[in-house]
C-alpha cells in the first residue's frame, strides 16, 4: 500500500507542476484547450492526493511498521479511532493532509468559480498549482510519509498521548486547512492582478473562500484552547505561545480583510488594501507554517526537531516577494471607483478595525522576533511571553470591542453626529448601567469595567437593531415575531450573520475576561477521604483507581463536589502516564456551567495514595465554548448564496428593508 | 409640522418600550459578571491560615518561566523544578519580600530569560515602546490618509450641500418602512427634500 501511496505523491507532483505551467502556457499562447487540460489536471490531481491520504491511513489501520511514519507515530496499543490523528501527527502527514485539502479546495474552486473570475482563472490555478508544487515537493524529497524501513519492527512507537483527545480529532486539521486555504483568496486576487482586470471581479470569490478559511482557523483556534482547557492540566486556554500565535496572526489579518473586502464590494473602494491585506495574511500563514516545523521559537506545538525549517523559511521569502511584486507591478489597476465621503462612515470604521488588527497582529509578531533580534545582536537571552501580550494586547483588544459596537451603527458613506448619537443613545446606556452596577458591587478592576461594558454596548447594539426591525417587520406585514426575525436575518445575511459573529465573538471575551480576571485557584495535596474548600465549593477526593494498559498506566481520582453542604456531582479526574515517552497527560474533571466552571485536575499521583490537585473555579469560561456553534452559524448565514434573494423581495413586496 | 410632532412622541414611546429591554439586558451582563467577581475572598480562611497572599504568589508564578520545559510559566510546568520554585516564590513572599525583590531573585539566579516579560527599562524598553509606537504610527497615518481621502471629495461637486441633507444612504429603506408605520405620505419627511427612492441620491452604490 505504501508504494501505491508513494507512486500517487509523484503522479500528483507531475500533475500540479504540468497544471501551473499548463495554464499559464495556454492563456499566453491563446490556447484554450491547454488551458481546460491544466485545469483538469488539477481534479486528477486531487484524485491522486485522495489516493495518497487513504494509502497512509490504510497504512495506519494495518499497523504496516515497516512505514518509517506509521513506526513513528502508532503502535499496536493505539485504539483504532486515532489512526485519523496519527495520520497527521508528524511533519510528513500534515504535509501529505496539507497537499489533500489544498488540492481539493482547488478543485472545488477552479470548478465553482464565480464566472467574473473566468477570464484570468489560468493565472489563479497557476498560483496554487505552484504552492502545490511545493508541498509535494518537499514530501517526495525530504520528507516522504511512505519512506519504508529497512526492517519491520515488532511495534510501532505510539502516538503522541497528549494528541488522544477528542479536539485534536478536529483542532489540527481546522488549523492546518485555514492556514493553506489563505492561498485561495489570494490566489483569485493575483490572478486578477496578473490578468490586469481593473475591478473587482476577484472580490467576491475572494470574500467565501475568506470567509470559509477564517471559520476554519477561528474554529481551529477555539478548539484548540478548549484542548487546552481540558488536557494540559493547568486550567488556562490561552498563553500566546509562538505557535498559537502562528495561527492567530493569519487570523487577524483575514479577519480585517473579510471587514475590508464588503467595503470593496460594496462601494468599490479599499482596492489596493484588500491586496495588502491578503498578501499579509498569506505571509503570516506561511510564517506560521514556518515555525510549526523546525522554526527559531520553541512551543509546545512544534512538529519536534525538523530540517525542514530552512526549506519553508525560503518558501515563505518567496511567498512574500513575489505577491507584493505582482502588486507593485499593477499597483495602476488599483484606482479606488469612489472617494470617501467622510471620516464618519462605515468605511472610515472598516479602515480602523483593520488598522487595530494588524497592529494586535504586529504587537504579537514583535513579540515573537524580539528575542532572537537580542539574540542575535549579541544580548542577554529575553523571553517574551504571556504578561507582555496581555499589557500591550489587552487594551488594543477591548478597542477592538468598542469599535464593534459602534462600527456597525455607523452608515456607509456618511453618518451625521446626531444620528450617531441617537443610535448609540440606549447601547452606550445600557453598557453605563453595567459598568456602573460592576463597579457598585462586584470589582474595581478597569480591565473588567471596561471589557465587560463594551461587551455590554455591542451586545445591546446589536439585539436593539433586531429588536428594531423585527417589529417594524412585524407591524407592515403582520408577520409573527420569530418569523419577522428569521425574514430580517435572511434579508441580508453578510450583514445580519456578521452581527451573528459579532455575539459569538462577545461571548468569547465574556469567557476570557472571567477565566483570566476572576479565576480562583489552589494546588494541594489530598489524601483519600480529606476535602478542601474553595469559593463556595468543597472537592472531596475519595480515592485513586488505578489500570495498567500495554502503553499506558491510568490513574482514575474519583472526587465529590459540594456546595453548601450539597452533592453537587461525583467526578473523576484522569492522569495516564506513558512510560514510553515519560510523559503523563492528564484530563481535567470539569463541572461547567454558564456561571463558572469548576474544574479538578490531579498533578502527581504519590506512592501512599495521596493526590495533588489543581483546582481552580473559572467564571464564564462556558461562553467561550459555547461560542464555537454560534461563531460557525453566522458565518454560514453571511455565506449562504444571496441568489434567493430576489424571490424573497419578490414574495414580500415594497414593505421590506431591503438592503443596508 | 403636526406630522413631526406625532413622530416625536413615536420616538419616545418606543424609547420607553425598550427601556425595560435595555434594563434587562444591563442585568443579565450585572449577573453574569458578578457571577465571575463573587469569588468570596472570605473562603479561603476557611483553610488553614497561610502567612502569604496565595494569589500574589500566583501572578508571580505567570511572570517567570520554567527554564527546563521551553514555553511553559511555572504556574503551568508540572515539572519538580517548577514546583520548588513555585515554594520558593512563596517562601520569599511568606518572609516579606515583595514581587520586584522575587522576580529579580529569579532574573539573578536564572539569567533574564526566566523572566516571561523584560523589564521595562533600559535596551528592553523598546521591546514594549516598539510596539505600541507602531500600532500609534498607524493609526496616525490611517487618519491621514482617510483625510486625504475625504478632502479630494470635498472639491468634487458630488459633496453639493444637497448630498448632506440626504440622510445616509443605507437608512433609506429603513426611514421608508418607519414613514409607513408613522402613515406618513412618503416623502413628507421633515428633514429629507427628496422622494424616499430606494437609491440614496447621487453617486450613491450600495447593494
Amino acid at each position: 500500500m505504501a508504494e501505491l501511496g508513494a507512486m500517487a505523491l509523484w503522479i500528483g507532483l507531475a500533475l500540479s507542476v504540468y497544471a501551473a505551467l499548463g495554464s499559464v502556457l495556454g492563456q499566453l499562447r491563446h490556447a484554450p484547450a491547454l488551458v481546460e487540460s491544466a485545469r483538469r489536471a488539477v481534479y486528477v490531481l486531487t484524485l491522486a492526493m485522495l489516493v495518497a491520504t487513504l494509502c497512509l491511513i490504510g497504512s495506519f489501520i494495518n499497523r504496516d511498521f515497516e512505514v518509517a511514519y506509521v513506526a513513528a507515530h502508532s503502535n499496536l496499543a493505539m485504539p483504532d479511532i486515532y489512526t485519523w490523528v496519527a495520520f497527521y501527527a508528524g511533519n510528513e502527514g500534515s504535509l501529505l493532509y496539507i497537499a489533500f485539502v489544498l488540492s481539493a479546495m482547488a478543485a472545488v474552486a477552479l470548478r465553482w468559480a464565480p464566472a467574473a473570475t473566468r477570464p484570468t482563472l489560468p493565472y489563479t490555478t497557476a498560483s496554487l498549482m505552484v504552492i502545490q508544487t511545493f508541498f509535494i515537493a518537499v514530501m517526495g524529497f525530504m520528507a516522504n510519509p511512505f519512506d519504508q524501513l529497512p526492517f519491520v519492527p515488532p511495534d510501532g512507537e505510539g502516538i503522541n498521548p497528549l494528541l488522544t483527545h477528542f479536539g485534536m480529532f478536529f483542532h489540527p486539521p481546522a488549523l492546518m486547512a485555514g492556514l493553506i486555504g489563505i492561498s485561495l483568496p489570494l490566489s483569485f486576487a493575483l490572478g486578477a492582478l496578473v490578468g490586469g482586470q481593473r475591478r473587482d471581479e476577484w472580490v467576491d470569490a475572494g470574500r467565501i473562500w475568506g470567509l470559509l478559511v477564517w471559520v476554519l482557523l477561528a474554529g481551529g483556534l477555539l478548539l484548540g484552547s478548549w484542548w487546552a482547557y481540558t488536557i494540559l492540566g493547568w486550567g488556562g486556554f490561552w498563553f500566546w505561545d509562538p505557535v498559537e500565535n502562528a495561527a492567530f496572526m493569519p487570523w487577524l489579518a483575514l479577519t480585517a480583510f473579510v471587514h475590508s473586502v464588503m467595503v470593496q464590494k460594496r462601494r468599490g473602494m479599499f482596492r489596493m488594501w484588500n491586496i495588502v491585506l491578503i498578501n499579509v495574511a498569506f505571509a503570516l500563514a506561511l510564517y506560521g507554517m514556518f515555525m510549526n516545523r523546525g522554526g527559531p521559537v520553541p512551543s509546545v506545538h512544534s512538529f519536534g526537531a525538523s530540517t525542514l525549517g530552512w526549506v519553508f523559511l525560503l518558501f515563505l521569502a518567496v511567498g512574500i516577494i513575489i505577491p507584493f511584486a505582482v502588486f507593485f507591478w499593477r499597483y495602476g489597476l488599483l484606482k479606488s471607483a469612489q472617494n470617501l465621503d467622510s471620516m464618519l462612515s462605515r468605511e472610515a470604521a472598516f479602515l480602523v478595525n483593520n488598522l487595530l488588527l494588524l497592529g494586535i497582529a504586529f504587537v504579537t509578531l514583535w513579540g515573537t522576533v524580539y528575542p532572537l533580534f537580542v539574540k542575535l545582536g549579541g544580548g542577554a537571552e529575553i523571553t517574551i511571553a504571556r504578561p507582555f501580550y496581555d499589557q500591550v494586547n489587552g487594551p488594543l483588544l477591548l478597542a477592538l470591542l468598542f469599535l464593534m459596537g459602534v462600527g456597525p451603527l455607523l452608515p456607509w458613506r456618511r453618518a451625521n453626529l446626531p444620528s450617531l448619537r441617537r443610535a448609540l443613545l440606549l447601547p452606550g446606556s445600557a453598557a453605563a448601567a453595567v459598568v456602573i452596577i460592576l463597579l457598585l458591587l462586584v470589582t474595581r478592576s478597569p480591565f473588567a469595567l471596561v471589557g465587560f461594558g463594551l461587551s455590554a454596548l455591542v451586545t445591546a447594539g446589536i439585539l436593539l437593531e433586531w429588536w428594531r426591525g423585527m417589529r417594524s417587520r412585524h407591524r407592515s406585514t403582520g408577520e409573527n415575531y420569530p418569523l419577522a426575525l428569521a425574514r430580517l436575518l435572511a434579508a441580508n445575511r453578510p450583514r445580519y450573520g456578521g452581527y451573528i459573529v459579532h455575539l459569538a465573538v462577545v461571548m468569547v471575551a465574556l469567557g476570557v475576561l472571567g477565566g483570566s480576571l476572576f479565576e480562583q485557584q489552589r494546588d494541594v495535596v489530598l489524601s483519600p477521604g480529606e476535602s478542601y474548600a474553595i469559593a463556595d465549593y468543597r472537592l472531596t477526593y475519595l480515592q485513586t483507581t488505578q489500570q495498567t494498559f500495554a502503553d499506558r498506566t491510568e490513574y482514575l481520582s474519583h472526587l465529590e463536589v459540594y456546595r453548601d453542604g450539597e452533592l453537587l456531582e461525583t467526578m473523576q479526574a484522569r492522569r495516564s502516564f506513558y512510560p514510553s515517552f515519560n510523559m503523563a497527560s492528564t484530563l481535567a474533571a470539569i463541572r461547567s456551567t454558564p456561571l463558572e466552571d469548576f474544574y479538578v485536575v490531579p498533578s502527581e499521583n504519590r506512592p501512599d495514595g495521596a493526590v495533588g490537585f489543581r483546582i481552580l473555579v473559572n467564571p464564564l469560561v462556558w461562553w467561550m465554548w459555547a461560542a464555537g456553534p454560534i461563531l460557525i452559524a453566522g458565518t454560514a448565514v453571511s455565506l449562504w448564496p444571496e441568489r434567493r434573494r430576489e424571490r424573497a423581495i419578490a414574495a414580500v413586496p415594497l414593505t421590506r428593508p431591503a438592503a443596508a | 409640522m403636526n406630522s413631526a410632532a406625532n413622530r416625536q412622541s413615536a420616538f419616545s414611546s418606543r424609547r420607553r418600550h425598550l427601556l425595560p429591554a435595555v434594563l434587562a439586558l444591563a442585568l443579565l451582563f450585572c449577573s453574569l459578571a458578578a457571577a465571575a467577581a463573587a469569588v468570596p475572598t472570605a473562603a479561603y480562611a476557611q483553610t488553614p491560615t497561610v502567612p502569604y497572599d496565595e494569589s500574589a504568589a500566583q501572578a508571580i508564578d505567570r511572570m517567570l518561566i520554567c527554564p527546563v520545559c521551553p514555553a511553559e510559566s511555572i504556574d503551568q510546568a508540572q515539572v519538580p523544578l517548577a514546583r520548588q520554585m513555585r515554594r520558593q516564590v512563596r517562601a520569599m513572599l511568606a518572609a516579606g519580600a515583595g514581587q520586584p525583590e522575587i522576580l529579580a531573585w529569579f532574573a539573578d539566579r536564572y539569567g533574564p530569560s526566566v523572566l516571561a516579560a523584560p523589564p521595562k527599562s533600559g535596551r528592553n524598553l523598546l521591546a514594549w515602546t516598539l510596539p505600541v509606537a507602531g500600532v500609534l504610527a498607524a493609526l496616525l497615518i490611517g487618519g491621514l490618509a482617510l483625510r486625504a481621502m475625504t478632502g479630494k471629495n470635498r472639491n468634487t461637486a458630488a459633496a453639493s450641500t444637497a448630498a448632506n441633507a440626504l440622510p445616509p444612504a443605507d437608512l433609506a429603506p429603513y426611514l421608508a418602512v418607519v414613514d409607513q408605520i408613522l402613515a406618513l405620505p412618503p416623502g413628507n419627511r421633515p428633514d429629507k427634500d427628496g422622494s424616499p427612492d430606494k437609491d440614496g441620491g447621487p453617486g450613491a452604490n450600495h447593494g
